[in-house]
């Protein structure tokens, strides 16, 4: 079977070469995303008015909407608050590991600790350029202390959070992809680019 | 009323265990020959008028809150368990339910080619089949027009046999790059061959390119033996189907021969037992083995058929990885709608055995190309691996998006003695039957195929100009992932060294057929579902023969 879903035990470290081992992973942080990457061609919650989060409470809700936002904003499409990605990471988080999801709230915190300390706010209520600053500080790569690495990985568990919610919702798939969301061809027309190989197209006659 | 006349327990003529691929084949086969058959399945029907086929992400989502669920296809191994070692996992997939696993296959159908059926007489590795290309070929061509396989006019010394192909779906740009890519390195690049019908068939309309074929097709446009089979020999009057039915052993009389089938209900656990003059056995390799095996009495101590001690050893999958990244010559181009035939419209078949490709090891690998294109569910896989956040992160993620592709190559597992199933005595399942016990491990031949499969698959990246992600060399998928399993009852000439003969039937049980994955000799680097028919089909008719004979 080849079309295999994104599966998080897909992958065994099977090496054949001594001393290959992968780099290591931050574990929490990996399970997160693969969570979300299922989850985005599976379930959350529907777009209800009355929508209340079942992990979040009110205010690492609206730093989950600030932060969600400031990774994928509204441009000449809308962003991921207008996507409802929130609701998406709060159903995610539902589903997680209770350690994960621990971790995931820690870092939210980690996050609003480090806004007080710089900007005197926490990062819902920072300004936007507050906020990427803040963003730039926690997604700097490279060797650093642990609390950096924390920092560091749940920038990135909570970004590919982001990705996978947003570019499976209808805004994120249809209007800022472009994807047309045709479901039935007569023909399929596969690449007609001779830049690509595509034979010469015939000419109609 | 008459006084009720008490009837001795009814004998069929045939048992068909499993309603999948290979069982489904031999019920339609057998019935509309004209042979009465009770098939049994271990699961139910599945409503096609309820499969997600059609369903977007975002109404997933919504259709999950208010609490409804898609089929669930995959059995849960809570409910049915097997054992490994700790140390060796093994991903085993199984899928009761009428059709069994090709609701949702990957629908590669390649046929195996001379050069495969001849492997084992060429190097010597273990047995030979107990058939050659030319024993097959009518039969795959009886298949293929049969269930409507798409693919090109491109048939090559490791893959044969495109007489009765439809025409293949138009690659996607990226697939197109990495045809051109390879091409320039002297690997070859085909069609993919799918049992995804391009003309309608039999009735069934033809496949309408949605890409969700892996949730079920909601208008049965890829074969499956739910649709295309088990309804023919339904309409016969022939098939008695029995659902929910947990094949657990297979009776033998007093001299040895198969009289029936123990099996259990699935949800109350109520034990049966059906009788039948013949049993064809197709329950998947792995569940069929175990059946057999847990198959012991006084003639057959180490499971039916068993006295060659070779059922449940030579267990061989394939081994694959995954190969990923962006094809920058695709940046910035359109969104395009890439669903097709869900599953790459090109195929690599095996090109190691030519020059200058030869190395020192045994056998073959091709490769796969799934999901290369704009992915229809989400961004591309690897969005989260681009740098940075704000507006330029989604610019570079569209950008981005038409280029992704992926790589993915398989190569044949060599049969090893000890890859072996087992069953365990001392531990049961819900209905008291042995759990099966899975020991597979991969060796140096499958070591040294998998550094190829790499250089080759780092060699296509490097032509086509691909930048790689989250790549690391070295890195096997699960064992047991592809879900090919083979050889462990295993046909061949010799009654010491195989269990079953060329025509699927037990050499020490003449009345017993096994038709799936389980009785091929090798494994070799292709799907195996398009073999299994074939195999099934010429081993049923061979029992019809015999029927007609008088010998069974």
């Amino acid at each position: 079977m080849s079309r295999v879903p994104f599966r998080r035990r897909d992958v065994i470290r099977t090496l054949w070469m001594s001393g290959a081992a992968a780099a290591a992973r931050p574990a929490w942080s990996d399970a997160l995303s693969a969570l979300a990457h299922e989850h985005a061609r599976q379930p959350a919650p529907p777009p209800a008015a009355d929508w209340t989060p079942s992990v979040l409470d009110a205010h690492q809700n609206e730093t989950v909407i600030a932060l969600t936002e400031a990774i994928i904003p509204e441009t000449d499409t809308p962003g991921a608050r207008a996507a409802l990605v929130n609701r998406f990471v709060d159903q995610v988080l539902a589903e997680a590991d209770s350690r994960e999801r621990d971790e995931f709230l820690r870092g939210l915190k980690g996050l609003d600790e480090r806004c007080r300390e710089r900007a005197g706010a926490p990062f819902a209520s920072c300004t936007a350029a507050q906020q990427t600053a803040a963003l730039a500080d926690i997604s700097a790569e490279g060797p650093g202390s642990p609390a950096d690495r924390d920092r560091a990985e749940f920038f990135q568990a909570v970004k590919a959070m982001t990705i996978a919610g947003y570019y499976s919702s209808e805004i994120g798939l249809r209007q800022e992809l472009g994807d047309d969301g045709t479901l039935a061809f007569a023909e399929f027309p596969g690449c007609e680019h001779p830049e690509h190989g595509a034979p010469p197209k015939k000419p109609t006659t | 009323m008459s006084p009720q006349i008490k009837k001795s327990p009814e004998v069929h003529p045939v048992i068909v265990i499993g309603s999948g691929a290979s069982g489904g084949m031999a019920a339609w086969n057998l019935t509309r020959q004209g042979v009465d058959v009770v098939m049994l399945d271990a699961g139910d029907r599945f409503d096609r008028a309820e499969f997600w086929t059609h369903v977007t992400p975002w109404e997933a989502r919504e259709r999950r809150a208010r609490g409804e669920r898609p089929p669930r296809f995959f059995l849960d191994v809570e409910e049915q368990p097997y054992e490994t070692p700790p140390e060796r996992p093994f991903e085993l997939t199984r899928v009761w339910g009428v059709g069994g696993k090709t609701n949702v296959w990957g629908r590669v159908s390649l046929r195996y080619a001379q050069l495969d059926f001849k492997s084992a007489d060429r190097d010597g590795w273990e047995i030979p089949w107990p058939i050659s290309y030319d024993d097959i070929a009518p039969y795959y061509d009886r298949v293929e027009e049969l269930i409507g396989v798409c693919g090109g006019d491109d048939d090559s010394d490791s893959l044969p046999g495109s007489r009765f192909l439809q025409p293949p779906p138009a690659p996607r740009c990226g697939e197109r790059l990495l045809a051109r890519a390879a091409e320039s390195l002297g690997m070859p690049v085909v069609a993919g061959r799918r049992a995804n019908m391009t003309r309608p068939t039999r009735g069934f309309p033809p496949c309408h390119y949605c890409g969700k074929c892996g949730d079920g097709c909601d208008s049965a446009s890829f074969f499956n033996s739910a649709d295309h089979l088990i309804p023919f020999a339904l309409e016969t009057g022939r098939l008695e189907l029995r659902t929910n039915a947990v094949a657990a052993r297979i009776l033998t009389d007093d001299r040895g021969l198969a009289s029936g089938v123990q099996y259990f209900d699935r949800h109350s656990g109520e034990e049966h037992v059906v009788h039948g003059r013949t049993v064809v056995v197709g329950a998947s390799c792995v569940d069929s083995t175990r059946l057999l095996l847990n198959s012991r009495s006084d003639r057959h101590p180490g499971g039916l058929g068993n006295g060659s001690d070779v059922i449940g050893r030579y267990l061989c999958e394939q081994i694959r990885f995954h190969v990923r990244g962006w094809l920058p010559q695709l940046y910035g181009t359109p969104t395009r709608n890439d669903r097709g035939i869900g599953g790459a419209h090109i195929y690599m078949p095996r090109f190691n055995h030519r020059d200058p490709h030869r190395r020192d090891y045994l056998r073959g690998f091709g490769m796969q190309f799934w999901y290369t294109g704009c992915n229809p569910d989400g961004a591309a896989t690897g969005s989260h691996t681009i740098p940075g956040f704000g507006a330029s992160l989604k610019r570079e993620i569209k950008r981005r998006h038409p280029a992704w592709f992926e790589v993915h190559p398989y190569g044949e597992v060599l049969p090893y003695a000890h890859n072996r199933i087992t069953v365990d005595e001392s531990k049961t399942d819900r209905y008291g039957v042995p759990l099966a016990r899975i020991d597979y491990r991969i060796g140096e031949n499958e070591r040294k195929m998998a550094e190829h499969m790499a250089d080759s698959a780092e060699e296509l990246v490097k032509a086509a100009g691909g930048e790689l992600v989250d790549y690391r060399r070295g890195e096997l998928a699960a064992a047991g992932s592809a879900i090919h399993e083979h050889g462990t009852c295993r046909m061949g000439d010799d009654p010491k060294r195989s269990a079953l003969d060329a025509f699927n039937r037990m050499h020490e049980v003449k009345n017993v057929r096994v038709v799936d994955g389980s009785a091929f000799a090798t494994a070799s680097e292709k799907n195996p579902t398009l073999t299994i028919l074939a195999l099934s089909w010429r081993a049923t008719d061979h029992l019809v023969e015999e029927l007609r004979r008088g010998d069974a």
